[in-house]
């Protein structure tokens, strides 16, 4: 065991034990532990093995930044064990080993795969020959990739909640800048979210001495009304909003401004062996000690390029920690630290490094020395198990790169620095070079009250405030900094020496890559894929950029950086997926079509009753006695004014200025280019007003449609879509009319409402719109009423029905009836290239018609030439039912067209459908080969419909 | 007039789009105004103090809900209306949709009489305007109680916070993916307006986002009335 005594402010409380298991054994851990604290706590310093080489990996950050501790937990893979809390029972496994984490047998790459695995080595070395490409692309799949997915698990076992938060100011980061910033901002008035990491506000506050300190600045944030969103990482900035990610919830944060706080990362050197376990980086050193009282090693070398690693050494040693020696890369000068470590009696080595480190299973010592000296001269090896590498830092631009921030090569501080931020956006701390503590609480609350001033929030003492604190950062930004540049590789020893950790790219992976071509770091970043694994170049992008450099000759400002994207944090899938949200639209008879048995299909974005289990009975009862369907889902206008019949006679190829009250009339939408779009029927209720049915799938579309041109025109007209207001059935069938007229006292013979009337009459009681079509070729009523009354009609008709043979019928049914009538189906017979004149609707045209109207260009054009091809209907010589989309031809001649509709007619006994032909075959008896999935078939052209063809049935 | 079959009748009874999803709930009905409205689910205290202390929902759709279009819309309710901002007037909330339209809510029992007043007043404007009955065409569900807001916030970016939309606040908008619209009636109440067809499924999504924060569907009888919500308007 490894924990220390109690510290004060440390996370973990010990009066409370938990129990979880990792690879099957228990492990003990207090509540506040992560995963990560309790295994090192408990002797594990294995905690993964690398993506290609299968290397030992463990705790380097402590911080949820690097790949090293992924680990699968309760079937989730890829989770941080340094961050992810311990909780009672759950099961944390390895993951990309096999068959234990001790004994890897995919370790052997390491040994002797590295020849074979080159960057892009799959499409080197997996190319020949071609056969083998399947087995070699199982082989490949099987090794890569990490962790395990279950195939399966029930649905919505997990699922994210997105919240939608708006916000005056966003604050992301909860270090010193992030909590000043907020609770700068919340004080003035603003409507503040804060965003961190971390399980709890203070950043680097909180291992670093600073811990009184963090929780001051949270206790103010929380008090100015600050909602702290904790264990929360922004994921992305998208044009003002930003994803940010706390366990089951997934938070759409929508700013006016934001506060960028994210800090920097603290970076690794490159040396040999720089990725063996007991290898960390001082801040995750800190951590253990610091927050779970978890002592990182007993006797530790710290090599260094700034004071940050000096203060690691410090606080190791009070917390009884060995520290055999410390590697400053800082040639000359003794800073505060130093002089502290001196008198403490710790070695100091000026101007050196680490140059190597060595170990089997793990660190075992290191070798320290100047990285510009002869090979041997003044090196020093040491014995150790922990080494503590501080490498500088590199701000984290990340998210403000999103939003639109640049950023360029600082040769002083050795790092990308920001050199525009973008409006509405705002930086402060760390990732604006305010790293001190001081400076990095005045620079967030500066931030913080400029984006509140930006909102109006403030008075003119904070504005005063405001610009004195910035003039006091301006004079602090331009202190020398205090830190070493290392170089991109601290010695020219064997071994490997990894730049990407994620992906195991070296050093010599990035030379590779710029000798064979990928010389810009776009281009050997997509190669290597170095910054493209789970840190998201947290840890790689620098140590790339400086190889890039040295590699090619050029700087660092040159080399530039690679394109910030989305998600700067590894989030699961499934977090994206969020909550499932299928609007979709019934008709208020919907649930009695489902008590009745009804198969349920999508329409659209309609759920619809496809059939009642038997669509030929159905149907052949609608022409037996009746039938009734819920055509609810038709699109419906009101167009009421002045100037309606004139909208109407523009937006259709057909007049509706001369149709009568109380008549209905079908039109056909065309587009400018004279295509239909759309049908439907139009009923003129009085002089004024128009009833207009649209297809179901148009509704939407033809509402836009008419008030769009509306707008244009400029006519006095008003537009009401009452689709969804207006249930719809219609009764069909040679005993329609008795059902019907016990409902109603309407006069319902044939003398009194005939073909194409429209009239308002009760039904059942509930006031209704009656209209006199029939789109299935039977007598037909369609009746509209409120959908409030939509149940209680359809009930009522079935009731009345009952004695007379009347059953309900389905999508499917309705399709045959139509196809039985010729009555085309928008989208189903037509395309976009469909003209009334080829889909043998030329008398819809009326280019007599003094009115302009939407294509009468285009169908001027059309009604001169004749159509190519033409809609027909076709009966098959045999039973077989063509695939709707079968090639049309003609007797042994090549493809001409294609089948639209068919299927098999009981009432007609025989194979029905229709097709688009050359308009040269376009007449009755025309013999067609019909080809589908290989068969010839023959068939018969007919131009009339195949049932009821002078509609005597119709308008009975 | 033209339009009585937008309208509903005494003679039938008129369903609510939500009414299948409320009786699967528990809930008790009663006939007013010619609606079945579900007016309790359980224990009216406990539905009380659920709006009172988590978040509850109530199937309102029987509100009237009558459209004006033309000067009617811009001049309505006594007074000119303002882009995002409902006039309480006349026992009606007046909505502005656009500055030629308009949504009327009022409750089921003076529909009516509120069509035939407004059907007068178009008759005798100058210009074009209209009045048509769509309280079939929409459904309306009420959310009310301190969870409200975290409630919408599950399926609407529309921005309902007290300094963006104060009580009277009208914000028609995409809620939960589709065409809707939201109306501040009190301090803690909220009444969401959606295309009736589009009844059930907004009856899972907000019984969905309000059971995760531990609330649930209360019947009309547990909401203050809307005048009462509406005083702060």
């Amino acid at each position: 065991m490894s924990r220390l005594p109690e510290r004060e402010g440390e996370r973990i409380d010990r009066s409370r034990t938990l129990s979880f298991s990792f690879d099957g054994n228990e492990v003990s851990a207090y509540e506040g532990d992560t995963i990560g604290s309790a295994l090192f706590a408990a002797g594990q310093r294995t905690f993964s093995r690398s993506f290609k080489y299968h290397r030992r990996r463990g705790l380097m950050c402590c911080a949820g930044q690097c790949p090293n501790c992924l680990v699968q937990v309760d079937d989730a893979p890829g989770v941080r064990a340094c961050t992810e809390p311990v909780r009672e029972g759950m099961k944390v496994v390895h993951m990309n080993a096999s068959p234990s984490l001790e004994l890897d047998l995919m370790s052997a790459t390491d040994v002797v795969g590295g020849p074979f695995t080159p960057p892009g080595f799959y499409y080197k070395t997996f190319i020949r020959p071609r056969r083998l490409w399947p087995l070699y692309e199982k082989v490949l799949r099987s090794a890569a990739g990490l962790g395990r997915l279950r195939k399966s698990q029930p649905e919505r076992e997990w699922r994210t909640e997105y919240r939608r938060r708006h916000a005056d100011v966003l604050v992301v980061g909860g270090g010193a800048a992030g909590l000043s910033a907020a609770a700068a901002a919340a004080e003035l008035g603003a409507d503040v979210v804060l965003a961190d990491e971390g399980p709890e506000p203070g950043g680097r506050l909180l291992a670093e001495g600073g811990r009184e300190r963090a929780r001051e600045l949270t206790e103010r944030a929380r008090l100015a009304g600050v909602e702290l969103l904790e264990n929360a990482p922004a994921l992305g900035a998208f044009d003002g909003l930003v994803p940010v990610w706390q366990g089951d919830t997934l938070h759409q944060v929508r700013a006016a401004r934001i506060v960028y706080a994210t800090g920097a990362i603290e970076q690794p050197l490159l040396f040999p062996g720089n990725d063996l376990p007991g290898v960390m980086l001082s801040g995750g050193a800190l951590r253990l000690v610091e927050l779970y009282a978890v002592k990182p090693g007993t006797r530790a070398v710290v090599a260094a390029v700034c004071d940050r690693g000096l203060d690691a050494a410090l606080a190791l040693l009070d917390a009884g920690v060995e520290i055999a020696c410390v590697a400053d890369l800082r040639p000359g000068g003794a800073s505060g630290p130093a002089k502290l470590l001196l008198r403490r009696n710790v070695a100091l080595m000026r101007g050196a490094t680490v140059l190597e480190a060595r170990g089997r299973g793990g660190l075992q010592g290191v070798v320290l020395g100047r990285p510009d000296a002869a090979d041997g001269e003044g090196e020093r090896a040491i014995g150790c198990d922990l080494l503590v590498v501080s490498g500088g830092s590199a701000p984290a631009t990340s998210l403000l790169s999103q939003s639109g921030a640049r950023t360029g090569y600082d040769t002083e501080r050795g790092q990308f620095a920001l050199t525009h931020v973008p409006s509405g956006a705002f930086a402060a701390g760390e990732v604006a070079g305010a790293g001190e503590l001081a400076s990095a609480e005045l620079s967030g609350a500066v931030a913080g009250a400029e984006a509140a001033h930006a909102l109006g929030f403030g008075d003119e003492l904070s504005h005063t405030r405001a610009e004195e604190g910035r003039r006091t950062l301006a004079r602090d930004h331009g202190r020398p900094a205090q830190a070493a540049v290392p170089p991109p590789v601290t010695s020219r020893r064997k071994g490997k020496c990894f730049a990407c950790l994620c992906e195991d790219v070296t050093a010599k992976d990035i030379h590779l890559s710029v000798k064979e071509g990928y010389d810009s770091i776009e281009l050997s970043k997509r190669y290597t894929t170095t910054t493209m694994g789970p840190c998201q170049g947290r840890m790689c992008q620098l140590p790339a950029v400086r190889l890039m450099a040295q590699e090619t000759g050029t700087t660092l400002a040159e080399v530039g950086t690679t394109t910030a994207r989305p998600p700067w944090h590894a989030v699961p899938m499934g977090v994206l997926a969020g909550r499932p949200f299928e609007p979709a639209k019934r008709s208020s008879i919907h649930g009695r079509h489902r008590e009745l048995g009804a198969n349920v299909l999508w329409a659209g974005d309609w759920r619809r009753a496809y059939d009642y289990g038997d669509p030929r009975g159905e149907a052949l009862a609608v022409h037996e006695a009746a039938g009734l369907i819920d055509v609810s889902t038709l699109g419906k206008l009101i167009v009421r004014g002045p100037d309606a019949g004139e909208l109407l006679d523009r937006l259709y190829p057909n007049r509706f200025s001369n149709l009568k009250v109380g008549r209905v009339r079908y039109g056909v939408i065309a587009s400018d280019a004279g295509r239909i779009t759309d049908d439907g029927t139009i009923c003129r209720l009085d002089d004024d007003s128009f009833y207009v049915t649209t297809t179901s799938s148009g509704a939407g579309a033809i509402y836009e449609w008419f008030t769009w041109w509306l707008a244009d025109w400029g006519l006095d007209v008003h537009i009401t879509d009452v689709t969804q207001g207006l249930s719809a059935v219609n009764l069909a069938g040679p005993r329609a009319r008795e059902i019907i007229s016990t409902l109603t006292p309407l006069d319902c013979s044939a003398e009194g409402f005939t073909y194409l009337d429209g009239k308002r009459a009760e039904v059942a009681g509930v006031p209704c719109l009656i209209l006199r079509i029939g789109f299935v070729g039977e007598v037909g009523y369609e009746i509209h009423c409120a959908s409030a009354h939509g149940e209680h009609l359809w009930d009522a008709l079935l009731d009345a029905g009952a004695g007379h043979g009347l059953r309900p019928f389905g999508l499917e049914p309705q399709r045959l009836l139509r196809l039985q009538k010729m009555h085309i189906l928008i989208g189903q017979d037509t395309d976009s290239e469909s003209n009334p004149f080829g889909a043998a609707m030329p008398w819809i045209v009326k280019l007599d018609k003094e009115q302009d109207f939407i294509g009468r260009w285009a169908l001027e054009r059309y009604a001169e030439e004749p159509p190519e091809t033409s809609l027909v209907g076709f009966r098959m010589a045999n039973g077989h039912v063509p695939t709707e989309g079968a090639v049309v031809m003609p007797v042994d001649g090549s493809p001409m067209g294609q089948v639209t509709s068919a299927r098999h007619s009981p009432q007609l006994g025989g194979v029905i459908g229709m097709a688009w032909v050359p308009a040269a075959l376009a007449k009755d008896g025309q013999r067609v080969t019909i080809s589908d999935e290989g068969k010839k078939l023959q068939a018969e052209v007919v131009t009339t419909p195949f049932y009821d063809p002078d509609g005597e049935v119709l308008r009975s | 007039m033209s339009f009585e079959f937008l309208s509903t009748s005494e003679a039938a009874p008129a369903r609510s789009p939500m009414e299948r999803e409320a009786r699967a709930a528990g809930a008790v009905f009663e006939r007013r105004d010619g609606w079945n409205v579900a007016v309790r689910f359980e224990d009216p205290q406990a539905e009380r103090e659920r709006c009172r202390a988590a978040v509850g929902f109530a199937d309102l759709s029987q509100l009237g809900k009558i459209e004006l279009q033309g000067e009617l819309a811009a001049f309505a309710g006594g007074g000119a209306l303002e882009l995002g901002t409902a006039l309480r007037s006349d026992g009606a909330w007046w909505c502005p949709y656009t500055r030629e339209r308009a949504l009327v809510l009022c409750e089921a029992a003076s529909t009516a009489g509120l069509r035939e007043r407004l059907e007068e007043a178009a008759e005798s404007s100058p210009g074009l305007a209209s009045v048509i009955d769509l309280s079939s065409s929409l459904g309306a569900l009420a959310i009310a109680g301190p969870g409200a807001r975290e409630t919408f916030a599950r399926f609407t970016a529309i921005d309902l916070r007290p300094q963006v939309t104060p009580v009277g606040g009208f914000r028609p908008g995409s809620v939960a993916r589709s065409a809707g619209a939201i109306l501040r009636e009190g301090e803690e109440r909220y009444l969401m307006l959606f295309g009736a067809a589009l009844g059930r499924y907004m009856w899972t999504v907000v019984a969905d986002a309000a059971a995760a924060l531990g609330g649930g569907p209360v019947g009309v009888d547990a909401l203050d009335p809307v005048g009462q919500a509406a005083v702060h308007a």
